[in-house]
């Protein structure tokens, strides 16, 4: 048997919350080094993976080893090229987590602990491909979210932690019905054996398709059900704004990609006209939204609303480029929201307020800020170069050339200019004119801050410049769905 | 011929040089951005000695390309391809940018952050020489955004002015209305034709008319907002707000020209289509008579060159809509130089009575002798009369309408001549004759006037060369014919005699006050700049604002409201749960708890406690046990 | 007279009956100690004679018999320190005295 390298990679951190919880606040340095050191080590461990990657073969890596064979459960892990990005962003962003809350009084080993712990829900979901493994993973990873909001959160975290709790839970009680019934029904709960035999009744297709399009379009989140997403992030810590934004929301449509769309494929056919129509509402509902937020957190809140419809256009329009658009704004948008995230702390941390009015002029006080701000800002809105047009670009293409309705695919393009208009706007406002009575007084950006958001910069600017960089990995897996889904 | 990518890579070096520096440092590093344009324009000659003698050609003479990504089986490519027509447009760029660099030495010396004027220009040149080199549209497209984040950042130069920030955000949005339109236009040619490139797009398939006139429309859509064309031309008046030099090189002979250029290069997809061409057409006439009458109008110098530029654009739409993309880049050449003299002219004007607006200059001719020859020539070229560049280009626009049957569309373009003459003299009677307004008035620095003299020279020779260029692209341009020569320029003197009558014949302060009232409603149509700017405003900016108000609103009240209220109901319905929960449920519960309460009351003698106690009691069960075994084995 | 299994569990009922009595008198903890030892080890007797004598080929009984003592060590130890804990805390081992867990 190979070297368990999945299983280590998942449960590493797990090791490291239970050991920083047991150090306890008193020993807060020990603490953080030992977080860092936990989170170093299994992002290396990703490295590794990465490295020993071929990206011309499918699923890698696997362990599989019975675990309750009485009802066909297996400890099932691999990694295809799509699971990869993913968890190569999750590992990455918690370490960035890690070092951009390093100052953390309060509760520091509860803190690290649960960062660590989201880790192993968030490394979890992206390798499991047994459904128990992965519905365990998949609600893993709220408890510590809700720790995360509902201490150290803003003034109304417990509300905000509440709603998110329950909001989500309820989204996957439907999806563990779906997993359910496509037991009852095949007898396994191996992803990968259900995909491959496919054969599913249409009506039953149908019907469990809804279930996980409840559970998934929670999370990712979809228009009408996207309210939990602004309420958690404005209230959120720095930190947990950015692993939620940057990797929770992608577990939404992961689930797409990997379960909906194999498994389920007449049925996704089926849906994919009306996503479609929800991708497009929820592109320009969220950038109207964000243009109209006076708060810098909620503006990128919304705008996350906009850029996950892009990944859900993607998803819809059932072609390669369409696909690996949406994985590529997944990533992009992991990477550059996270940036965002961060900037808005660090903005925040200092002059104490995140109202749009009262923060301007940060080019002329603070110009390392305001020029990553800046940075950031535009590859939001989608300048080629940079990691945003990618998968934004390439969704559009798919949409087009695929059988959706033209009319959703312009709406959705229209959604590139209106996201120009609120990144813009909010660079015009905080990032350009005369310093304002808050940023009067503030210095730019520590070294450590700017090590935070280095690694970000720099993977927006390779994979912008060159898309081959994401697009090895996951032209694979995309391929291989729409195999499984019987071709286009 | 590897050096041919190292043409845009110079200025990009130098951009990713200067960016990430201080601004002191930026600052001192100033000359490397002039050196990396001047690099590129040396190994620009180099490139176009390369392709000389030029003409027709299968293949392009450099050729280089870079797969982006492949999915499945088709690869998504970025070339570089050096053939004439962007050999001629290599040229155009790299002398106006090095021109606009040195100029920028001494117009700019005074800003605290030359230094990141100087680094967004040279991502500008980069860009744009990528564009000019770009074998496919996506690449085209790429350059084009990232042109236009540099025009963001130039315009916005001055932010800490309210205006150059809002016409920093206009201009991108308005051009950003048109990239929809590329972007779908390529979304298009992604499902049509499956690939990018050039080659295959344009000469490898077979358009069929209808999917072509789709592309090309939406191809055009993209060009008019970046060249700024009726009616998407509001954000160019208003750019005006940015450095001057980075207008003449942006907004004046580069950036603006770029849409010409992508309908150039996508010619054969509106020839496939007929119909796009006569849009174009169509557009560019609009466009070339609107925006001269507009710019008879301003009072600052700049936007009456800005207005110049959008009408000037719009000759070449004229070109490319009848049918002859070569014209068309002919006069996008000509253009380039002589505007972009024109406006590095005005920076000098500028700075010499600080003020923008014409009314409060005059008599700058003596003053500014220098600047005053090099401005006329530009001006004269603008006008269109002989030998000067723009005489040459404009009549063959001319010649392309009248070989094509277009009469209808020549005699507009011979109203848009005149209005152009017309506004010419305007602002040249207006600035360099007349009594001087200023006390004090001083020529440009050296740095600023040698880059004015190169161009004004290139301006005044350039149409000589017509021919030649004409051969060089493939096609050829003809000695213009004299009876429409005569014409044209008949018109345009008669344009620049009306310019006279009205503001140059007085040795007094022009004023116009009696004119305006006569004309009062065309002059208040125009003065409002046809209303567009208000209707923008009033219809689409404001009403976006109250919706996304509005929405915010439904968010927070009907989609979140629903969540709560669900919460809420819930919150009740466990009420009403726990009412029933209390007297049955947990009465049935509390019952069994009792009846094992009240056994337990019994048994609890036996729990004594000692230890002794329990060890008798296991032993004697032991016993019992045993007994037990023993009898029933037994 | 060679001695046979009669013999040992014999001795290892006798063993077994004084640690029964021992257990059950004394009040003294140490004393209840000892004597439950008595008795584990007369367990220990008859699985070692009763392997001997009826299996004599494995060894089962033997191996048996010292993990007993390994294990009646350890909970001797335990006890004990339950022992010194109790003695701690109210100065004397009575085992009456402890009455904590009257129901």
């Amino acid at each position: 048997m190979q070297f368990p390298l999945l299983t280590l990679i998942v449960f590493l951190p797990l090791l490291g919350a239970v050991a920083v919880a047991l150090l306890g606040d008193k020993r807060a340095s020990a603490v953080r080094m030992t977080a860092m050191v936990v989170a170093v080590v299994d992002l290396a461990l990703v490295a590794l993976l990465v490295a020993g990657f071929d990206t011309s073969a499918g699923m890698q890596f696997a362990e599989k080893v019975p675990w309750v064979p009485q009802v066909g459960i297996t400890y099932h892990l691999s990694v295809d090229g799509m699971s990869l990005s993913m968890l190569l962003l999750s590992a990455l962003l918690t370490v960035l987590a890690i070092v951009a809350s390093w100052r953390t009084e309060k509760k520091p080993a509860l803190w690290f602990s649960m960062l660590l712990l989201l880790e192993v829900g968030m490394n979890g979901v992206f390798v499991a491909m047994d459904f128990v493994l992965f519905y365990v993973f998949w609600e893993l990873v709220l408890v510590p979210m809700y720790f995360l909001i509902g201490t150290w959160g803003g003034p109304r975290r417990e509300y905000a932690a509440i709603k998110f709790f329950l909001y989500t839970l309820l989204g996957s009680v439907f999806m563990l019905v779906g997993i359910i019934a496509l037991y009852l029904q095949t007898g396994t709960f191996d992803m990968l054996v259900m995909a491959e035999a496919g054969g599913l009744p249409a009506n039953f297709q149908w019907w469990v398709f809804a279930a996980f399009f409840l559970g998934f379009a929670v999370k990712v989140p979809v228009f009408p059900l996207h309210t939990w997403l602004p309420d958690a992030h404005v209230e959120a810590p720095t930190a947990a704004s950015v692993l939620l934004a940057g990797i929770l929301l992608k577990m939404g449509s992961y689930g797409f990609l990997r379960i909906s769309l194999p498994i389920l494929p007449d049925a996704a056919r089926e849906w994919s006209g009306f996503i479609a129509a929800l991708a497009a509402v929820s592109i320009v509902y969220g950038a109207a939204l964000a243009f109209a937020q006076t708060d810098m957190k909620k503006l990128v809140a919304y705008s996350s609303v906009s850029h996950m419809g892009f990944v859900m256009l993607g998803i819809a329009s059932l072609t390669p480029a369409g696909l690996n658009g949406a994985v590529a704004v997944m990533f992009s948008h992991g990477v550059v929201t996270g940036m965002l995230f961060f900037l808005v702390g660090m903005v925040y941390e200092r002059t104490h307020t995140r109202t749009i009015s009262e923060v301007s002029g940060l080019s002329s006080k603070v110009p390392v800020a305001a020029g990553l701000l800046a940075f950031a800002s535009f590859a939001s809105l989608g300048l080629p170069g940079l990691s945003g047009f990618v998968g934004e670009f390439l969704s559009l293409l798919g949409a087009w050339s695929s059988h959706l309705w033209p009319g959703w695919v312009i709406i959705s393009a229209a959604g590139v200019l209106l996201a120009a208009a609120y990144m813009l706007w909010l660079v015009q406002r905080v990032v350009l004119g005369t310093p304002s009575e808050a940023v009067a007084p503030i210095g730019d950006l520590t070294r450590t801050e700017v090590a935070v958001l280095m690694p970000l910069v720099a993977l927006t600017l390779i994979v912008g410049v060159y898309w081959d960089s994401l697009l090895r990995f996951t032209d694979g897996p995309v391929q291989t769905i729409l195999a499984l889904m019987g071709g286009i | 011929m590897t050096y041919v990518l190292a043409i845009p890579a110079l200025p990009a070096l130098a951009f990713a040089v200067l960016a990430p520096l201080s601004r002191a440092t930026r600052n001192r590093l100033v000359p490397l951005a002039v050196a990396a344009a001047g690099g590129s324009l040396l190994l620009s000659i180099a490139a176009f000695a390369a392709v000389w003698p030029g003409g027709y050609a299968e293949e392009p003479a450099y050729h280089a390309s870079f797969v982006l990504a492949r999915i499945g089986e088709t690869a998504l490519s970025l070339g570089f391809q050096l053939e004439p027509a962007s050999a001629v447009m290599l040229l155009v760029v790299t002398v106006v940018g090095l021109a606009v660099q040195v100029y920028s030495l001494g117009y700019m010396h005074r800003e605290d952050r030359i230094g990141w004027y100087y680094a967004v220009l040279s991502l500008f040149t980069a860009a744009m020489l990528a564009l000019v080199l770009s074998d496919n549209f996506l690449g085209l497209f790429m350059s084009w955004e990232i042109m236009g984040l540099c025009s963001f950042l130039l315009i916005g130069f001055w932010h800490e002015q309210e205006a150059p920030r809002q016409a920093s955000m206009k201009a991108f949005l308005t051009t950003r209305v048109g990239d929809i339109g590329f972007m779908l236009g390529l979304a298009v040619m992604f499902a049509e034709v499956g690939a990018f490139d050039f080659a295959t797009v344009l000469y490898a398939h077979e358009w069929s008319a209808e999917a072509a006139t789709t592309v090309a429309l939406l191809l055009l859509f993209g060009a008019m907002g970046k060249s700024a064309q009726f009616p998407l031309h509001v954000w160019l008046p208003d750019a005006m707000a940015g450095p001057t030099p980075a207008s003449a090189l942006i907004h004046a002979a580069t950036m603006v020209a770029a849409g010409v250029f992508l309908v150039v290069r996508a010619f054969p997809v509106f020839e496939a289509s007929g119909v796009a061409l006569t849009v174009t057409l169509v557009v560019g006439l609009a466009t070339a008579i609107l925006a001269g009458l507009l710019a008879a109008v301003q009072h600052d110098i700049k936007k009456v060159l800005a207005y110049s530029t959008v009408s000037q654009l719009g000759f070449m739409f004229i070109a490319l809509g009848a049918g002859n993309a070569t014209a068309g880049l002919y006069h996008l050449v000509t253009h380039a130089y002589f505007k972009s003299l024109l406006f590095l002219g005005a920076g000098v004007i500028i700075h010499a009575a600080h003020t923008q607006d014409m009314r409060q200059m005059g008599g700058l001719a003596k003053r500014l002798p220098t600047t005053s020859i090099a401005f006329g020539a530009g001006a004269l070229a603008l006008a269109g009369i002989v030998p000067f560049s723009g005489f040459w280009s404009k009549d063959e626009i001319l010649t392309v309408l009248y070989h094509e049957h277009q009469y209808v569309a020549l005699g507009f373009a011979l109203v848009a001549v005149f209005v152009t003459a017309f506004y010419v003299a305007r602002l040249w009677f207006r600035v360099f004759t007349g009594p001087t307004q200023q006390a004090e008035l001083r020529e440009g620095h050296r740095s600023m006037l040698v880059p004015m003299v190169a161009l004004a020279a290139i301006t005044a020779v350039i149409g000589f060369f017509g021919p030649v260029l004409g051969d060089y692209l493939g096609y050829k341009i003809p000695w213009p014919d004299p009876l429409l020569a005569g014409t044209s320029t008949a018109v345009a003197v008669a344009g620049m005699v009306l310019g006279w009558f009205v503001y140059g014949r007085t040795t007094q302060v022009v004023n116009t006050r009696a004119l305006k009232q006569r004309y009062a409603n065309v002059y208040g149509v125009l003065a409002n700049k046809l209303y567009l700017d208000l209707t923008y405003e009033h219809f689409l900016v404001r009403p976006y604002i109250a919706a996304t108000h509005a929405l915010g609103r439904f968010d927070a009240h009907v989609v979140d409201g629903a969540v709560n209220g669900a919460a809420k109901l819930w919150v009740r319905m466990s009420d009403a749960g726990r009412a029933f929960d209390v007297t049955v449920i947990d009465g049935l519960v509390n019952g069994t708890a009792a009846v094992v309460k009240a056994a337990g009351a019994r048994v609890r003698a036996l729990q004594s406690g000692r230890v002794r106690g329990y060890q008798t009691l296991v032993a004697g069960a032991v016993v019992l046990l045993v007994i037990f075994i023993l009898v029933k084995g037994a | 007279m060679a001695v046979g299994l009669t013999h040992l569990l014999v001795l290892a009922a006798l063993l077994f009956s004084i640690g029964l009595y021992g257990a059950l008198s004394r009040r003294n903890a140490v004393h209840v100690l000892m004597s439950l030892e008595l008795m584990a080890n007369a367990v220990n007797i008859n699985l070692v004679a009763l392997s001997r004598f009826l299996t004599p080929v494995s060894m089962d009984g033997q191996i048996f018999a010292v993990f007993s003592m390994v294990v009646s060590a350890a909970e001797i130890g335990l006890g004990l320190a339950l022992v010194l804990a109790i003695y701690r805390s109210r100065r004397s081992v009575e085992l009456d005295a402890v009455q904590e867990l009257r129901g």
